[in-house]
């Protein structure tokens, strides 16, 4: 087989793959550097909590029931977020998604203080697929 | 009814399996009569689920909510136009429709009466009903539409009212419509791969071009119309977000592109009919990849609904894709190494580094998608790349897309020397570089290299048209759609680059100030809809100059409370022009004490990616019909590649 490909077309196609995967493998690796977030579940994140405080981490769960505050002024909200054994305590400010409620899926991304409260920067809803409104 | 359904279903499902044996076994032994009857299977298949998408419509408008999918997806009140929109709603019709449309076309195509080429028809058969019998197994025991649902309820759940939008009705249509029509292409490669000879070469090229300009029309459209209703409805002020499932519908549309200018130069002898072959199975390989990364919930995203159940199917379709296409592309380089040895036009060397560059980007948004499923394979924790990863390596990609789109028409001039042309060139690469190196802004490289590209498409047509009077539709088609690319990514560099936000609690009468625009909110209003209370915010917005303070308009951001959800949903109010878009969304609201908190986002230019994308696929209509019109042959487009 290896006759069948000229060894001048063989060398020019691995000069190729190293410069340009190096290239690429390069500015991917430049464009991941400040970009990257651990991905959590609840369950997960509250069993390596310790390991895992410094960095940026995005956690996701499901909003408690009867969790939910919002700040006076509307520009803080708290809430519960559990998993199936655990749940921690969330903080955030911004712009809260229209279908933010009660036993939702969310996703947080943010840091945990030093009160063991996560603060969040982000908030995102699951879109939903099915309508899931109130069937009579 | 369902029922009725139903069997049409499995009964594709066995004519599908049929038709793969008896055209395998009819190609490979010449046997008319085999062939003709697989031919007659893969029609007969395309009348079964014509019947199951009537007979689900039927369902959907008599609101039969015994079905489960019906009883989803619609309600009693909702209007007819809705109804008959919400076969795509969900995932079991929007596969169905997909099996559909795609059985449409490969009819079309492939199961002539006077069929030429009886036996490379009955090659693309084989494939496609191949990839008919996996979708139909998914589609049937898994993503079932005709269910039934254990109780019949009274009323439906309805439509999710941020469904009910001209945009989303169209949007998931278009995208099944590019999807499903990237199936041809895909057959007849894998028929191409295995029965093309010097003798006979490249039956039905004209029409796959055709096919695979049309397939990316259509995917654009939907792209684009998806991206057009997450600016309008979402209320977050932006179009893309780079999460999973929008990632899977750009990863075919980039190879598609990279499809799209191989077959217009295609010449069998050459490394562009490598290209064509390969991008035409990986394009259509990458739009069942999106289906199976939404669907079986390989990476969580806000939009992906991970249910696995049988997704897994389309990944053992891919793998059985991957391998018989490897298989195929061996065999052919071993029988034709010899003839492969005509070399690329410098014209053709820039489509060649256009493909790469198409390639690279597709890889990298993918490595970037599957990056938490990937991540978690080798470590104990799963990684997620935020829209910076894509945009940090998207941004550069584009600015040399634009660089190319400029540079292309200006190399190939031979009116200028090579020597003068490569030095204008070079001199043009600098000062982009320049601009990022005084700037280290992307948008202002973005808007140089923009400016770039303009000039020599503009220079490109002044020199046509003085050189000839006849109007070439075809070229003007072509030039149109690249004008419509550099004004997108100009809309992008500005409301990229330039953007402002805020988000401010106010009382009636306060103000906010956001870059040149005062906003003044009056108070809270209620309004009354047929199904639905909406809690109004007037506010007057005024542009701020040196002398004084215009009032440019009056914007009424809304929630909006339907009937039939528990959520509310987010209006926004925008007060649009070409340079920029004040878009005006209400945040969150306190009745008693009368407070809004109002998101303002100031976005320049932004309207110029819906115009530019307007543009782009009016030019590509240009070209159909020049197509169309033409019906060229073979021989044509070898003469015209050896003139240029």
């Amino acid at each position: 087989m290896v006759d069948l490909i000229k060894t001048k077309t063989i060398i020019r196609i691995l000069v190729g793959i190293i410069v340009i995967g190096g290239g690429i493998g390069y500015f991917m690796y430049q464009a991941m550097q400040s970009s990257w977030s651990y991905y959590y579940s609840v369950d997960d994140f509250v069993a390596n909590r310790t390991a895992v405080q410094s960095h940026s981490l995005r956690i996701a769960g499901i909003v408690k029931e009867g969790t939910i505050l919002r700040d006076a002024k509307k520009m803080n909200l708290s809430f519960s977020l559990t998993g199936s054994d655990n749940q921690i305590l969330v903080d955030y400010e911004g712009t809260v998604p229209d279908n933010f409620a009660e036993g939702g899926e969310v996703v947080v991304e943010g840091r945990l203080n030093a009160d063991g409260i996560f603060k969040a920067d982000l908030l995102m809803t699951k879109c939903e697929s099915k309508y899931k409104a109130k069937v009579k | 009814m369902a029922d009725l359904g139903n069997f049409a279903l499995h009964l594709g499902l066995f004519l599908s399996s049929y038709a793969v044996l008896v055209d395998m076994l009819g190609a490979w032994r010449l046997e008319h009569s085999l062939m003709k009857s697989g031919r007659n299977a893969t029609v007969a298949c395309l009348a079964c689920f014509t019947l199951a998408m009537i007979i689900l419509w039927v369902l959907l408008f008599k609101c039969d909510f015994a079905v489960k999918y019906v009883a989803e997806h619609t309600s009693r009140a909702l209007p007819m136009g809705y109804r008959f929109s919400a076969l795509w709603a969900g995932a079991a019709g929007s596969l169905l429709l997909w099996v559909w449309l795609q059985s449409g076309f490969v009819a079309f195509v492939f199961c002539r009466k006077t069929q030429k080429h009886e036996k490379f028809a009955a090659g693309a058969r084989v494939i496609s009903n191949l990839v008919f019998v996996f979708f139909l197994i998914v589609l049937i025991f898994d993503r079932n539409p005709f269910n039934l649902s254990m109780i019949t309820p009274d009323d439906g759940a309805g439509l999710n009212p941020l469904l009910q939008h001209p945009a989303m009705v169209l949007h998931p249509p278009t995208l099944f419509i590019g999807y499903a029509a990237f199936a041809v292409p895909f057959a007849w490669a894998f028929s191409y791969l295995k029965y093309d000879r010097a003798g006979n070469p490249s039956p039905l090229l004209p029409q796959i071009r055709n096919w695979i300009l049309s397939a990316w029309m259509f995917l654009t459209i939907g792209i684009v119309l998806g991206a057009w209703w997450a600016y309008e409805e979402l209320g977050w002020g932006g179009y893309w977000a780079w999460d999973p499932v929008e990632n899977s519908s750009l990863m075919p549309w980039l190879t598609a592109t990279a499809l799209l200018h191989c077959s217009r130069t295609f010449n069998r002898k050459n490394s562009i009919a490598t290209w064509l072959l390969t991008m035409s199975i990986v394009t259509y390989s990458l739009c069942v990849f999106g289906t199976f990364l939404t669907r079986y919930g390989l990476v969580s995203s806000v939009h992906a609904f991970p249910d696995p159940g049988l997704g897994i199917l389309f990944l053992v379709l891919l793998a059985h894709i991957a391998i018989i296409s490897i298989a195929l592309f061996i065999r052919s380089f071993i029988q034709r190494k010899d003839e492969l040895k005509t070399s690329l036009t410098s014209g053709l060397k820039f489509i060649v580094f256009f493909n790469w560059l198409m390639v690279l980007l597709t890889f990298v948004v993918l490595v970037g998608t599957l990056f938490p499923f990937l991540s978690g394979l080798v470590s104990s924790r799963q990684i997620t790349l935020k829209p910076e990863y894509f945009t940090k390596i998207t941004a550069p990609g584009g600015i040399i897309l634009l660089f190319i789109i400029g540079i292309c028409p200006y190399m190939l001039r031979k009116s200028i020397g090579v020597g003068r042309r490569t030095i204008g060139a070079v001199i043009a690469a600098v000062i982009i570089l320049a601009a990022w190196a005084v700037t280290r802004r992307i948008a202002v490289v973005c808007f140089v290299t923009c400016a770039f590209a303009a000039i020599n498409l503009a220079a490109d047509l002044f020199e046509r048209y003085t050189k000839k009077s006849k109007l070439n539709l075809r070229w003007l088609g072509a030039r149109i759609v690249h004008i419509g690319v550099v004004l997108v990514f100009m809309g992008m560099a500005g409301s990229g680059g330039y953007n402002l936000e805020a988000l401010q609690a106010l009382k009636p009468g306060e103000d906010m100030t956001v870059g040149e625009y005062k906003f003044i909110y009056e108070k809270l209003r209620s309004e009354q809809g047929a199904n639905f209370t909406a809690i109004a915010a007037d506010v007057s917005v005024y542009k701020i100059s040196e002398r004084e303070e215009r009032l440019i308009a009056k914007l009424s951001p809304s929630k909006a409370y339907y009937n039939e959800s528990k959520n509310p949903t987010s209006e926004v109010a925008i007060n649009r022009s070409l340079g920029r878009d004040v878009y005006l969304a209400l945040d969150a609201i306190d009745r008693d004490r009368e407070i809004a908190r109002l998101k303002v986002l100031i976005n320049p230019l932004i309207n110029w990616i819906w115009i530019g994308s307007t543009i782009s696929i009016l030019g590509t209509i240009l070209v159909l019909i020049a197509l169309y019109n033409k019906k060229q042959s073979i021989t044509e487009i070898e003469t015209r590649i050896n003139n240029e």
